[in-house]
This record gives structure tokens, sequence and C-alpha cells, in this order.
């Protein structure tokens, strides 16, 4: 097969040091579905974004058909012949699909009036010719997430893209959404598209793709043909050694019901029903997991726990305690909390490692301050933040640089160490592992069990099923606000949760396996 | 803090060499000029104490808005709260008549209480209407301008005086003065400490800064930002009143027309030119102090005029702040330049 692009010596440096690609070279086939692999922070975004103009390189070269090519930005590479479809969805949610699709090069007839007759043709016959389920008078805000990168990518082959560059296509998807994706790339390859697409569940990819390059802090480790490897030498190449993949979740009786929330319902300023009825309730040494699509309550959920919003009615337990109506610091007596969102919520990342560290203890834990609680023990927050940095393995500098000089997963120890050692009954883990490269996901597991352990109640809220298979004891689903059902994680399967996110009640001819 | 330092130094003297360039070009020796100006801010006891003397309201509105700034509440209103700790310390300093060991602590107090009362107003607005502090402080500043003027022109008047104004204090609400040296900066440095110590060390700064760079990171952290919003508002309030309060003890020892001048504008400027940075305040209000002082001697000498400290002023702010970002980019970019030439090597 005949070679599209090539690129060598790829070097980006992000400054103040990072080195995100370090002379990486690879080269990318005609009509192949080719995956770049490697952790987060290995450098597989930033080879694509050089690719596409998105970012400057800063050393390197890049054949495009055996040309050089240097494209300044999107618009370049498109016109080119190179697209890429990002995580999130660019697209205006008023507008209609054919009208997103032709926006910037709408045809255009007297008066540069848009000619919409012949504009929905071409779209029509785009969508035919790649046999894509779309509907185009459909708006965008009416259609689903799969429906929406499906326009996406008919967005770049309406502008005869050759190369289609995908960011992670699958993580916005459902479990029942994948296979259809996947079966429509394929097609767009044996129409002779070449495919690049950035993933790190290594089953898609061993799945879907041709030849797998894989990559790690900055450079490139191989490029291997999908059929001669598996999941464990891939996993091993992006990680530098063994991963384990099972669960190490050790049988262990639950003890009392620690945290409860009983008819908890929340409407909304527009008088929606964010929350309908949700009763729960963990027990010590328990983890339970919440799954569903995001929007489907989760948020309102953590809101009303951690006191940012008053839901309408209800109850919310702690050993006992009534906390609906405490405030904020009354609920950290009793509530650890991992945010989903460590910029926004979970640190003040221009603030130092260590006055990240201080939050909460300083109001909770008289160590830290003297004169009943108005003078700061900045010798004590120290120490506390060692301990941290021992305990938790983070590597940081010096621990009085800003909290955003540290990489993703050891700012997430640095905010488990903080929130772990508050020592309360009750942890509310948001999506703790978001964003997380596999060695760090693994690491935050551990600690999650091992807390699982010490008999603390977990409730652990994640987009991720594999992630809530491998750890919690029951898997919550959670669908418009409603909760639909609660099953032991050993009596149910990644199918059965999937449709339960999606439609809210069981298949039908599933019923028997509950 | 030391790149701080640097680039600070840098933009003042990349600043200075741009001033030079403009009265080059008006046709005057920018040498004489900045020597004129520093020997008279500078050069001798009576020039540096005058600089120190003047310093007080520029670094303690430059103080209030910093801590503001840095805490969230965007307080814009040192102008009228310096007004206000004016008329509160004159009007307590014509009706009490103590010993200068309880009267001068009285009046301090009398004009903090003012400029917190001003601030407060504002920020109860924002509890109980949610009315933004960014636009109630500017409003009452205009209040404050007219109340005042108004307070001294009718009920506070001095009768025998042309022009709008109060009499004279009673002298033992003067601050003392050994030479041309006033006591007033020893007030400020005093209430420096106080403040950098509360804003760097205890529990409340702490809370503070933290909300204002993540507010919503602080209260799930357990921070009261609503109590922290109105204790910020009132300190900030409070050193703003204050600064005018020292304004009428260090000074004319009366509530004169124009007495609020430029000094709370600049104080706000000071904020930012040091980032909302406490020490940088000091210094920078220091430095501005200089150029304020020593422009009169500078326009005895030259023949350039006073007003040329406001442009060089503003040239200042400029390069300083834009260049706290220019200096950035620049190691930036040396940094990827070495680093991709060891790649390539």
């Amino acid at each position: 097969m005949e070679t599209i692009i090539e690129m060598k010596d790829m070097i980006k440096v992000f400054p103040p040091n990072v080195v995100a690609l370090d002379s990486v070279s690879t080269d990318f086939r005609k009509g192949e579905i080719h995956a770049i692999v490697g952790e987060n922070g290995a450098g597989k975004s930033t080879l694509m974004k050089v690719l596409y103009g998105l970012e400057p390189k800063n050393g390197g070269e890049i054949l495009f058909h055996g040309q050089s090519v240097n494209f300044k930005d999107a618009g370049e590479a498109i016109a080119a012949g190179i697209g890429m479809v990002h995580q999130e969805i660019l697209l205006i949610q008023e507008y209609t699909i054919w009208e997103n699709i032709i926006l910037g090069i709408e045809p255009v007839g007297f008066l540069g009036r848009i000619n919409r007759v012949q504009a929905r043709k071409n779209v029509q016959a785009k969508i035919d010719e790649f046999k894509f389920n779309l509907n185009l008078d459909d708006k965008i805000e009416d259609i689903s997430v799969a429906a929406r990168q499906k326009v996406e990518i008919l967005k770049l082959l309406y502008r005869n893209v050759e190369v289609l560059i995908l960011d992670e296509p699958t993580a916005v998807l459902t479990p029942q959404e994948i296979p259809q994706l996947f079966s429509e790339l394929q097609r767009l390859r044996d129409n002779g598209k070449t495919i690049l697409f950035i993933s790190h569940h290594l089953d898609e990819v061993l799945a879907l793709s041709d030849r797998i390059t894989v990559m790690r802090k900055g450079k490139k480790i191989a490029t291997v043909e999908a059929r001669d490897t598996n999941k464990e030498d891939l996993a091993k190449m992006m990680v530098g050694r063994d991963v384990l993949f099972l669960s190490k979740r050790e049988a262990k009786q639950p003890g009392a019901v620690v945290f409860a929330i009983k008819a908890l319902t929340y409407i909304d300023g527009n008088k929606r029903k964010r929350l309908d009825d949700v009763n729960l309730q963990v027990k010590a040494g328990e983890i339970v997991g919440i799954a569903g699509v995001e929007g489907n309550g989760q948020f309102e959920l953590v809101n009303s726990i951690m006191g940012l919003t008053r839901p309408t009615s209800g109850q919310i337990l702690v050993n006992g305690k009534e906390l609906i109506a405490a405030d904020i610091l009354e609920r950290r007596k009793f509530v650890s909390f991992v945010s989903q969102d460590r910029s926004k919520m979970g640190a003040a990342v221009k603030a130092s490692i260590t006055e990240n560290v201080m939050m909460t203890h300083h109001r909770l834990n008289k160590q830290f301050t003297h004169w009943k609680g108005a003078l700061l023990d900045y010798r004590y927050s120290r120490q506390f933040t060692r301990k941290i940095e021992e305990q938790f393995g983070v590597s940081m500098g010096s621990m009085d640089n800003p909290f955003k000089s540290l990489s993703g997963g050891n700012q997430q120890k640095v905010i488990l160490g903080r929130e772990l050692l508050l020592d309360t009954p009750f942890l509310l883990l948001d999506q703790p592992t978001r964003g997380l490269d596999v060695g760090s996901i693994e690491y935050v597991h551990e600690i999650i069990l091992k807390m699982r352990m010490q008999d603390r109640a977990i409730l652990l809220i994640s987009a991720d099923l594999e992630e809530l298979f491998r750890i919690s004891d029951h898997i919550v689903v959670l669908n418009r606000g409603k909760i639909v059902a609660d099953l032991a994680t050993e009596k149910t399967n990644l199918e059965q949760v999937g449709y339960l996110m999606l439609e809210g009640k069981d298949k039908e001819d599933a019923k028997e396996i509950r | 803090m030391r790149k701080k330092f640097v680039s600070g130094v840098l933009g003042i003297v990349v600043a200075l060499g741009l001033g030079a360039v403009i009265m080059l070009i008006e046709g005057f020796n920018p040498i004489t000029t900045y020597s004129a100006l520093f020997s008279y801010s500078l050069g001798g006891f009576y020039p540096l104490t005058t600089t120190l003397r003047n310093s007080v309201p520029l670094i303690l509105t430059g103080l209030s808005a910093s801590i503001a700034f840095a805490s969230g509440p965007v307080n814009l209103g040192q102008p009228g709260q310096l007004l206000i700790g004016a008329l509160f310390a004159t009007v307590g300093g014509l009706y009490i008549h103590l010993p200068a060991p309880l009267m001068i602590p009285l009046l301090i107090i009398l004009a903090m209480i003012g400029g917190a009362l001003w601030s407060g107003i504002a920020a109860l607005m924002r509890r109980f209407f949610s009315m933004d502090e960014f636009i109630t402080t500017l409003m009452l500043n205009m209040i404050a301008d007219f109340f005042t003027y108004w307070a001294i022109s009718y009920p506070f008047f001095d009768k025998t005086a042309y022009s709008p104004m109060t009499p004279q204090i009673d002298k033992a609400g003067w601050l003392p003065e050994f030479g041309n040296f006033n006591t007033n900066i020893l007030v400020m440095v005093l209430v420096f400490v106080a403040v950098w110590f509360i804003f760097t060390r205890f529990t409340a700064g702490y809370e503070w800064r933290l909300t204002g760079q993540n507010s919503i990171f602080a209260r799930l952290g357990g921070c009261k930002i609503d109590k922290n919003y109105v204790t910020v508002m009132l300190l900030t309030g409070a050193l703003a009143g204050l600064a005018g309060g020292l304004v009428v003890m260090a000074g004319p020892h009366r509530f004169l027309k124009g007495l609020g001048a430029n000094y709370a504008w600049d104080g706000v400027m000071i904020a930012m030119v040091a980032n909302n940075d406490l020490i940088g305040t000091l210094l920078y209000g220091l430095f501005f102090s200089s150029l304020q002082t020593g422009a009169v001697g500078m326009e005895l000498i030259t023949a350039v005029p006073s007003e040329f400290i406001q442009v060089l002023q503003s040239v200042i702010v400029l390069v300083i702040v834009a260049g706290r970002g220019m200096l950035d980019i620049v190691l930036d970019k040396t940094q990827i330049k070495r680093k991709a030439r060891e790649r390539t090597a």
C-alpha cells in the first residue's frame, strides 16, 4: 500500500520543559485504519495536532503525498485533504444537519443567497454515498451524541478530505453505539479513506485498526500490525511494564449502613425534575457505583450531597445524621469528596501545592492552626504535604510550586491524599480517574479498594463502565434523574447496564439475567 | 519572587528610556530632567521624607485594591471610601477633644469605620439585591464626592474661609512631625505589617486568597465565602478610609475641596502594576510617590511640565503589565529553541 503521510523526526516542546514529541517518526498508508495509542501525556494528541496545523512544530518534517507540507491552521489542512474530529463536538445546536455541514462553503446563488435546494441535494448525496443513517433536516440539539459525531465526520467528507483524524471518538459513546461507529469507519476505509484514531481503549484498537502506533512519554515505541499483537503486549509497551487488568476486589462482608439518601427530589428553576425520588444506601466497606450517561442527574446528585444546591425534598444521612440543611463545612466532617474536574472544583491551580493540601484540614484538623484556628501552622502543613507525597507516591518538585506544575496523575494523587486523610466515614468520588493514564488509574483503584478494606463507605460515580465493573460491589443505574436499577456487580454485565443507561429499562429478552 | 523583581526593575528602566525618547522629541534634555526629578524626591532628608509622607495614601489605597482583587471582590470604591474616611476623621477632630495619645488612635479608628461603612453599603447591596460591587462601588464614589463637598460647604464649613473647607481639627489629632518626617508613615508601616500577616499567615487570609483564585474550590473546602466576602469588603474599605484620615491628620489638618486628589485611582493602578502582590504594592507605591514628589522640583528646574509625570506613569504601567506576559513568552521561546536543538543534535 502506498504511503500517504510521512512524519519525520517531529519535535514539539511545551514550555517550560515538557518535550511532548521527541523525534517521532512514523508513516500512515492510504486506506488503512491506523490507531495511535498511549497514556495521557504520551504525545498522541500533540502528534495529530501538529499534523493538522493546530500546534506549530518545533522541528521535523511532514510529507503529504511526498510533498513537504506545513499547515498553519486547520483550514489549510482541510483544503489539502486532512480533517480532524475533536473530542468535543463543535456544531451549532440550533441549526439542522445540512446547515451545519455546508457552513463555510455554502453554495450561493444570486446576491449571495444560499441555494438551499442545491445544498440539501449535495448533503443528501454524501449521506447516501457513505450510507450514514441521518436525516438532514434534524436539528443538532435533537439528535444523539453518536449522530452528532457522524455529522462531524460527514462535514469533513463533504469537504473531500482523504485523511480523517479522530480524537478518542468512543469516549462520548455508549457501549451500544460503538460497533456502529466502527462499521462506518471500516466502510470509509474500504472507500479508500485513511483513518487515524487516537484511543487508549485497547480492546477497541485491536478490534478496529489495521496498524497501531504506540507512544510513551513523547517517543514512538513501535508501529505494529494489529493482527500480530494483543492487549497485554500493547499495554506493556504503553506503560513500560506489565499491567494488571483483573479486579482485585476481595470478598468482604459489608457493615452497617453509613450513607443513605431517601426520596431525594430536585426540581430546577425551569421546573424540570433533575432528581426524581432517589433512594440509595452505602454500607461500610462497600463501593456502590453509579452508572449513567452524563447529564442524567449525576451532577445534581453530587451537588445535593455536597451542599452546592438545595434539593426540593428528601433526606441525606451519614451515620444517621441529617445533612440536608447542613452547611458545607458541617458536611465535610462526614464526607470526603473527589470531584470530576480537578481545576474547576478540586484545586486552585495557581496556588501552591501545600496551600491546596491544607484546604478543609485548616478548618477541621486542629493541628493545622494555633490561636483557636486564627493562625495557620505552615510548618505542620508542609510536614503534612510531605506525608501525602510519601504515602501516595506523588512526584513533585518543590511543594511551593503551583499546583498546576504537577501532571494530571500527580494532581489527582494530591487531591486523593487530601480527601482521604480527612478520615471521614463516607467518600464521594465523582469520576476519580477521568483524564488519567493507565498507570494512574490502576493506582487510584488500588487506593479506593484499600479504603473499602478500611470499612469506608464509598459512592463512585463513573462514566467508565469498565471501571465500575472492576471495583464496585453494586451498580446503580441513573436515567433521567431516576434510579432504574440496583444490581449486584456479579449478577449483571456490561450489555445490560449499557442498555439500562440508554433506555432506562431492561431489554425484554434480558429480564431473566436479573 | 526574584523573577517578579527583575521584571519590575527591567520594566521601570525600559519605561524611563521611553520617557527619555519622548523628552528628546519634545526638545528637553532627559539627563538633567531625570536628575532634577530624583534629586527632588530622593536626594537628601527633606525630599526623602516628603516622598515617604506622600506615599502613604498611595500605598494604603493600593493595599486596599490589592487585597480586594486578590480575594475576589472587585472593590473600585477606594476614592469614595477615602473621602468618607477623611470626613469621619475630620468631624471627629472638630467635635471631640482628648489628649493626643487617645485622640490619634480614635481619629484613625473613625477614619477606618467611615471607609468600612462606605464599602459595607456595597457589600450589603450585593448580599441582599445581588448587585455587582463593581458597579455599586463606582457609583458610591460619585455619591461620596458630592456628599463630602456638601458637608464641607454647609454643616462643617469654616465661616472664615473663601472656598469650601472645614476648620482645622483639634491639635491633639495632628500627627506628630519630626522636622519634615511625618509619623503617618509609621502608622502606614504598622498597618501594612498587620495586614500582611493576616493576608499571608492567618486562616482568614488563606481563605480569602484561595477564594480569589477559585471560589468554588474554596466553598467546597468548607470556607464560608459569603462571610469572607463581607469581611474583605469591610477591611479594604477601612484601609481606603484610613488613607483619607491620614491625609487629613498629616497634611492640611482639615478637609478641603479636592483633598482626595488622585490618590485612590493611583492606588488601584499600583495594585494592578504589582499584580495584587502586597510587597509589590509597597515598593511600587514608594516609587510612584517619588515620581510625583519629584515632579514639582523637575518643573522648577527644567522646562518640562509636571504633567509629564502622568505620561511617564502611564508608560510604566503599560510596560510593566505588558512586560510581565512578554518575559514569560521570551523565556518560553528560548527554552523551546534550546530543547529542540538538543533533540536534533
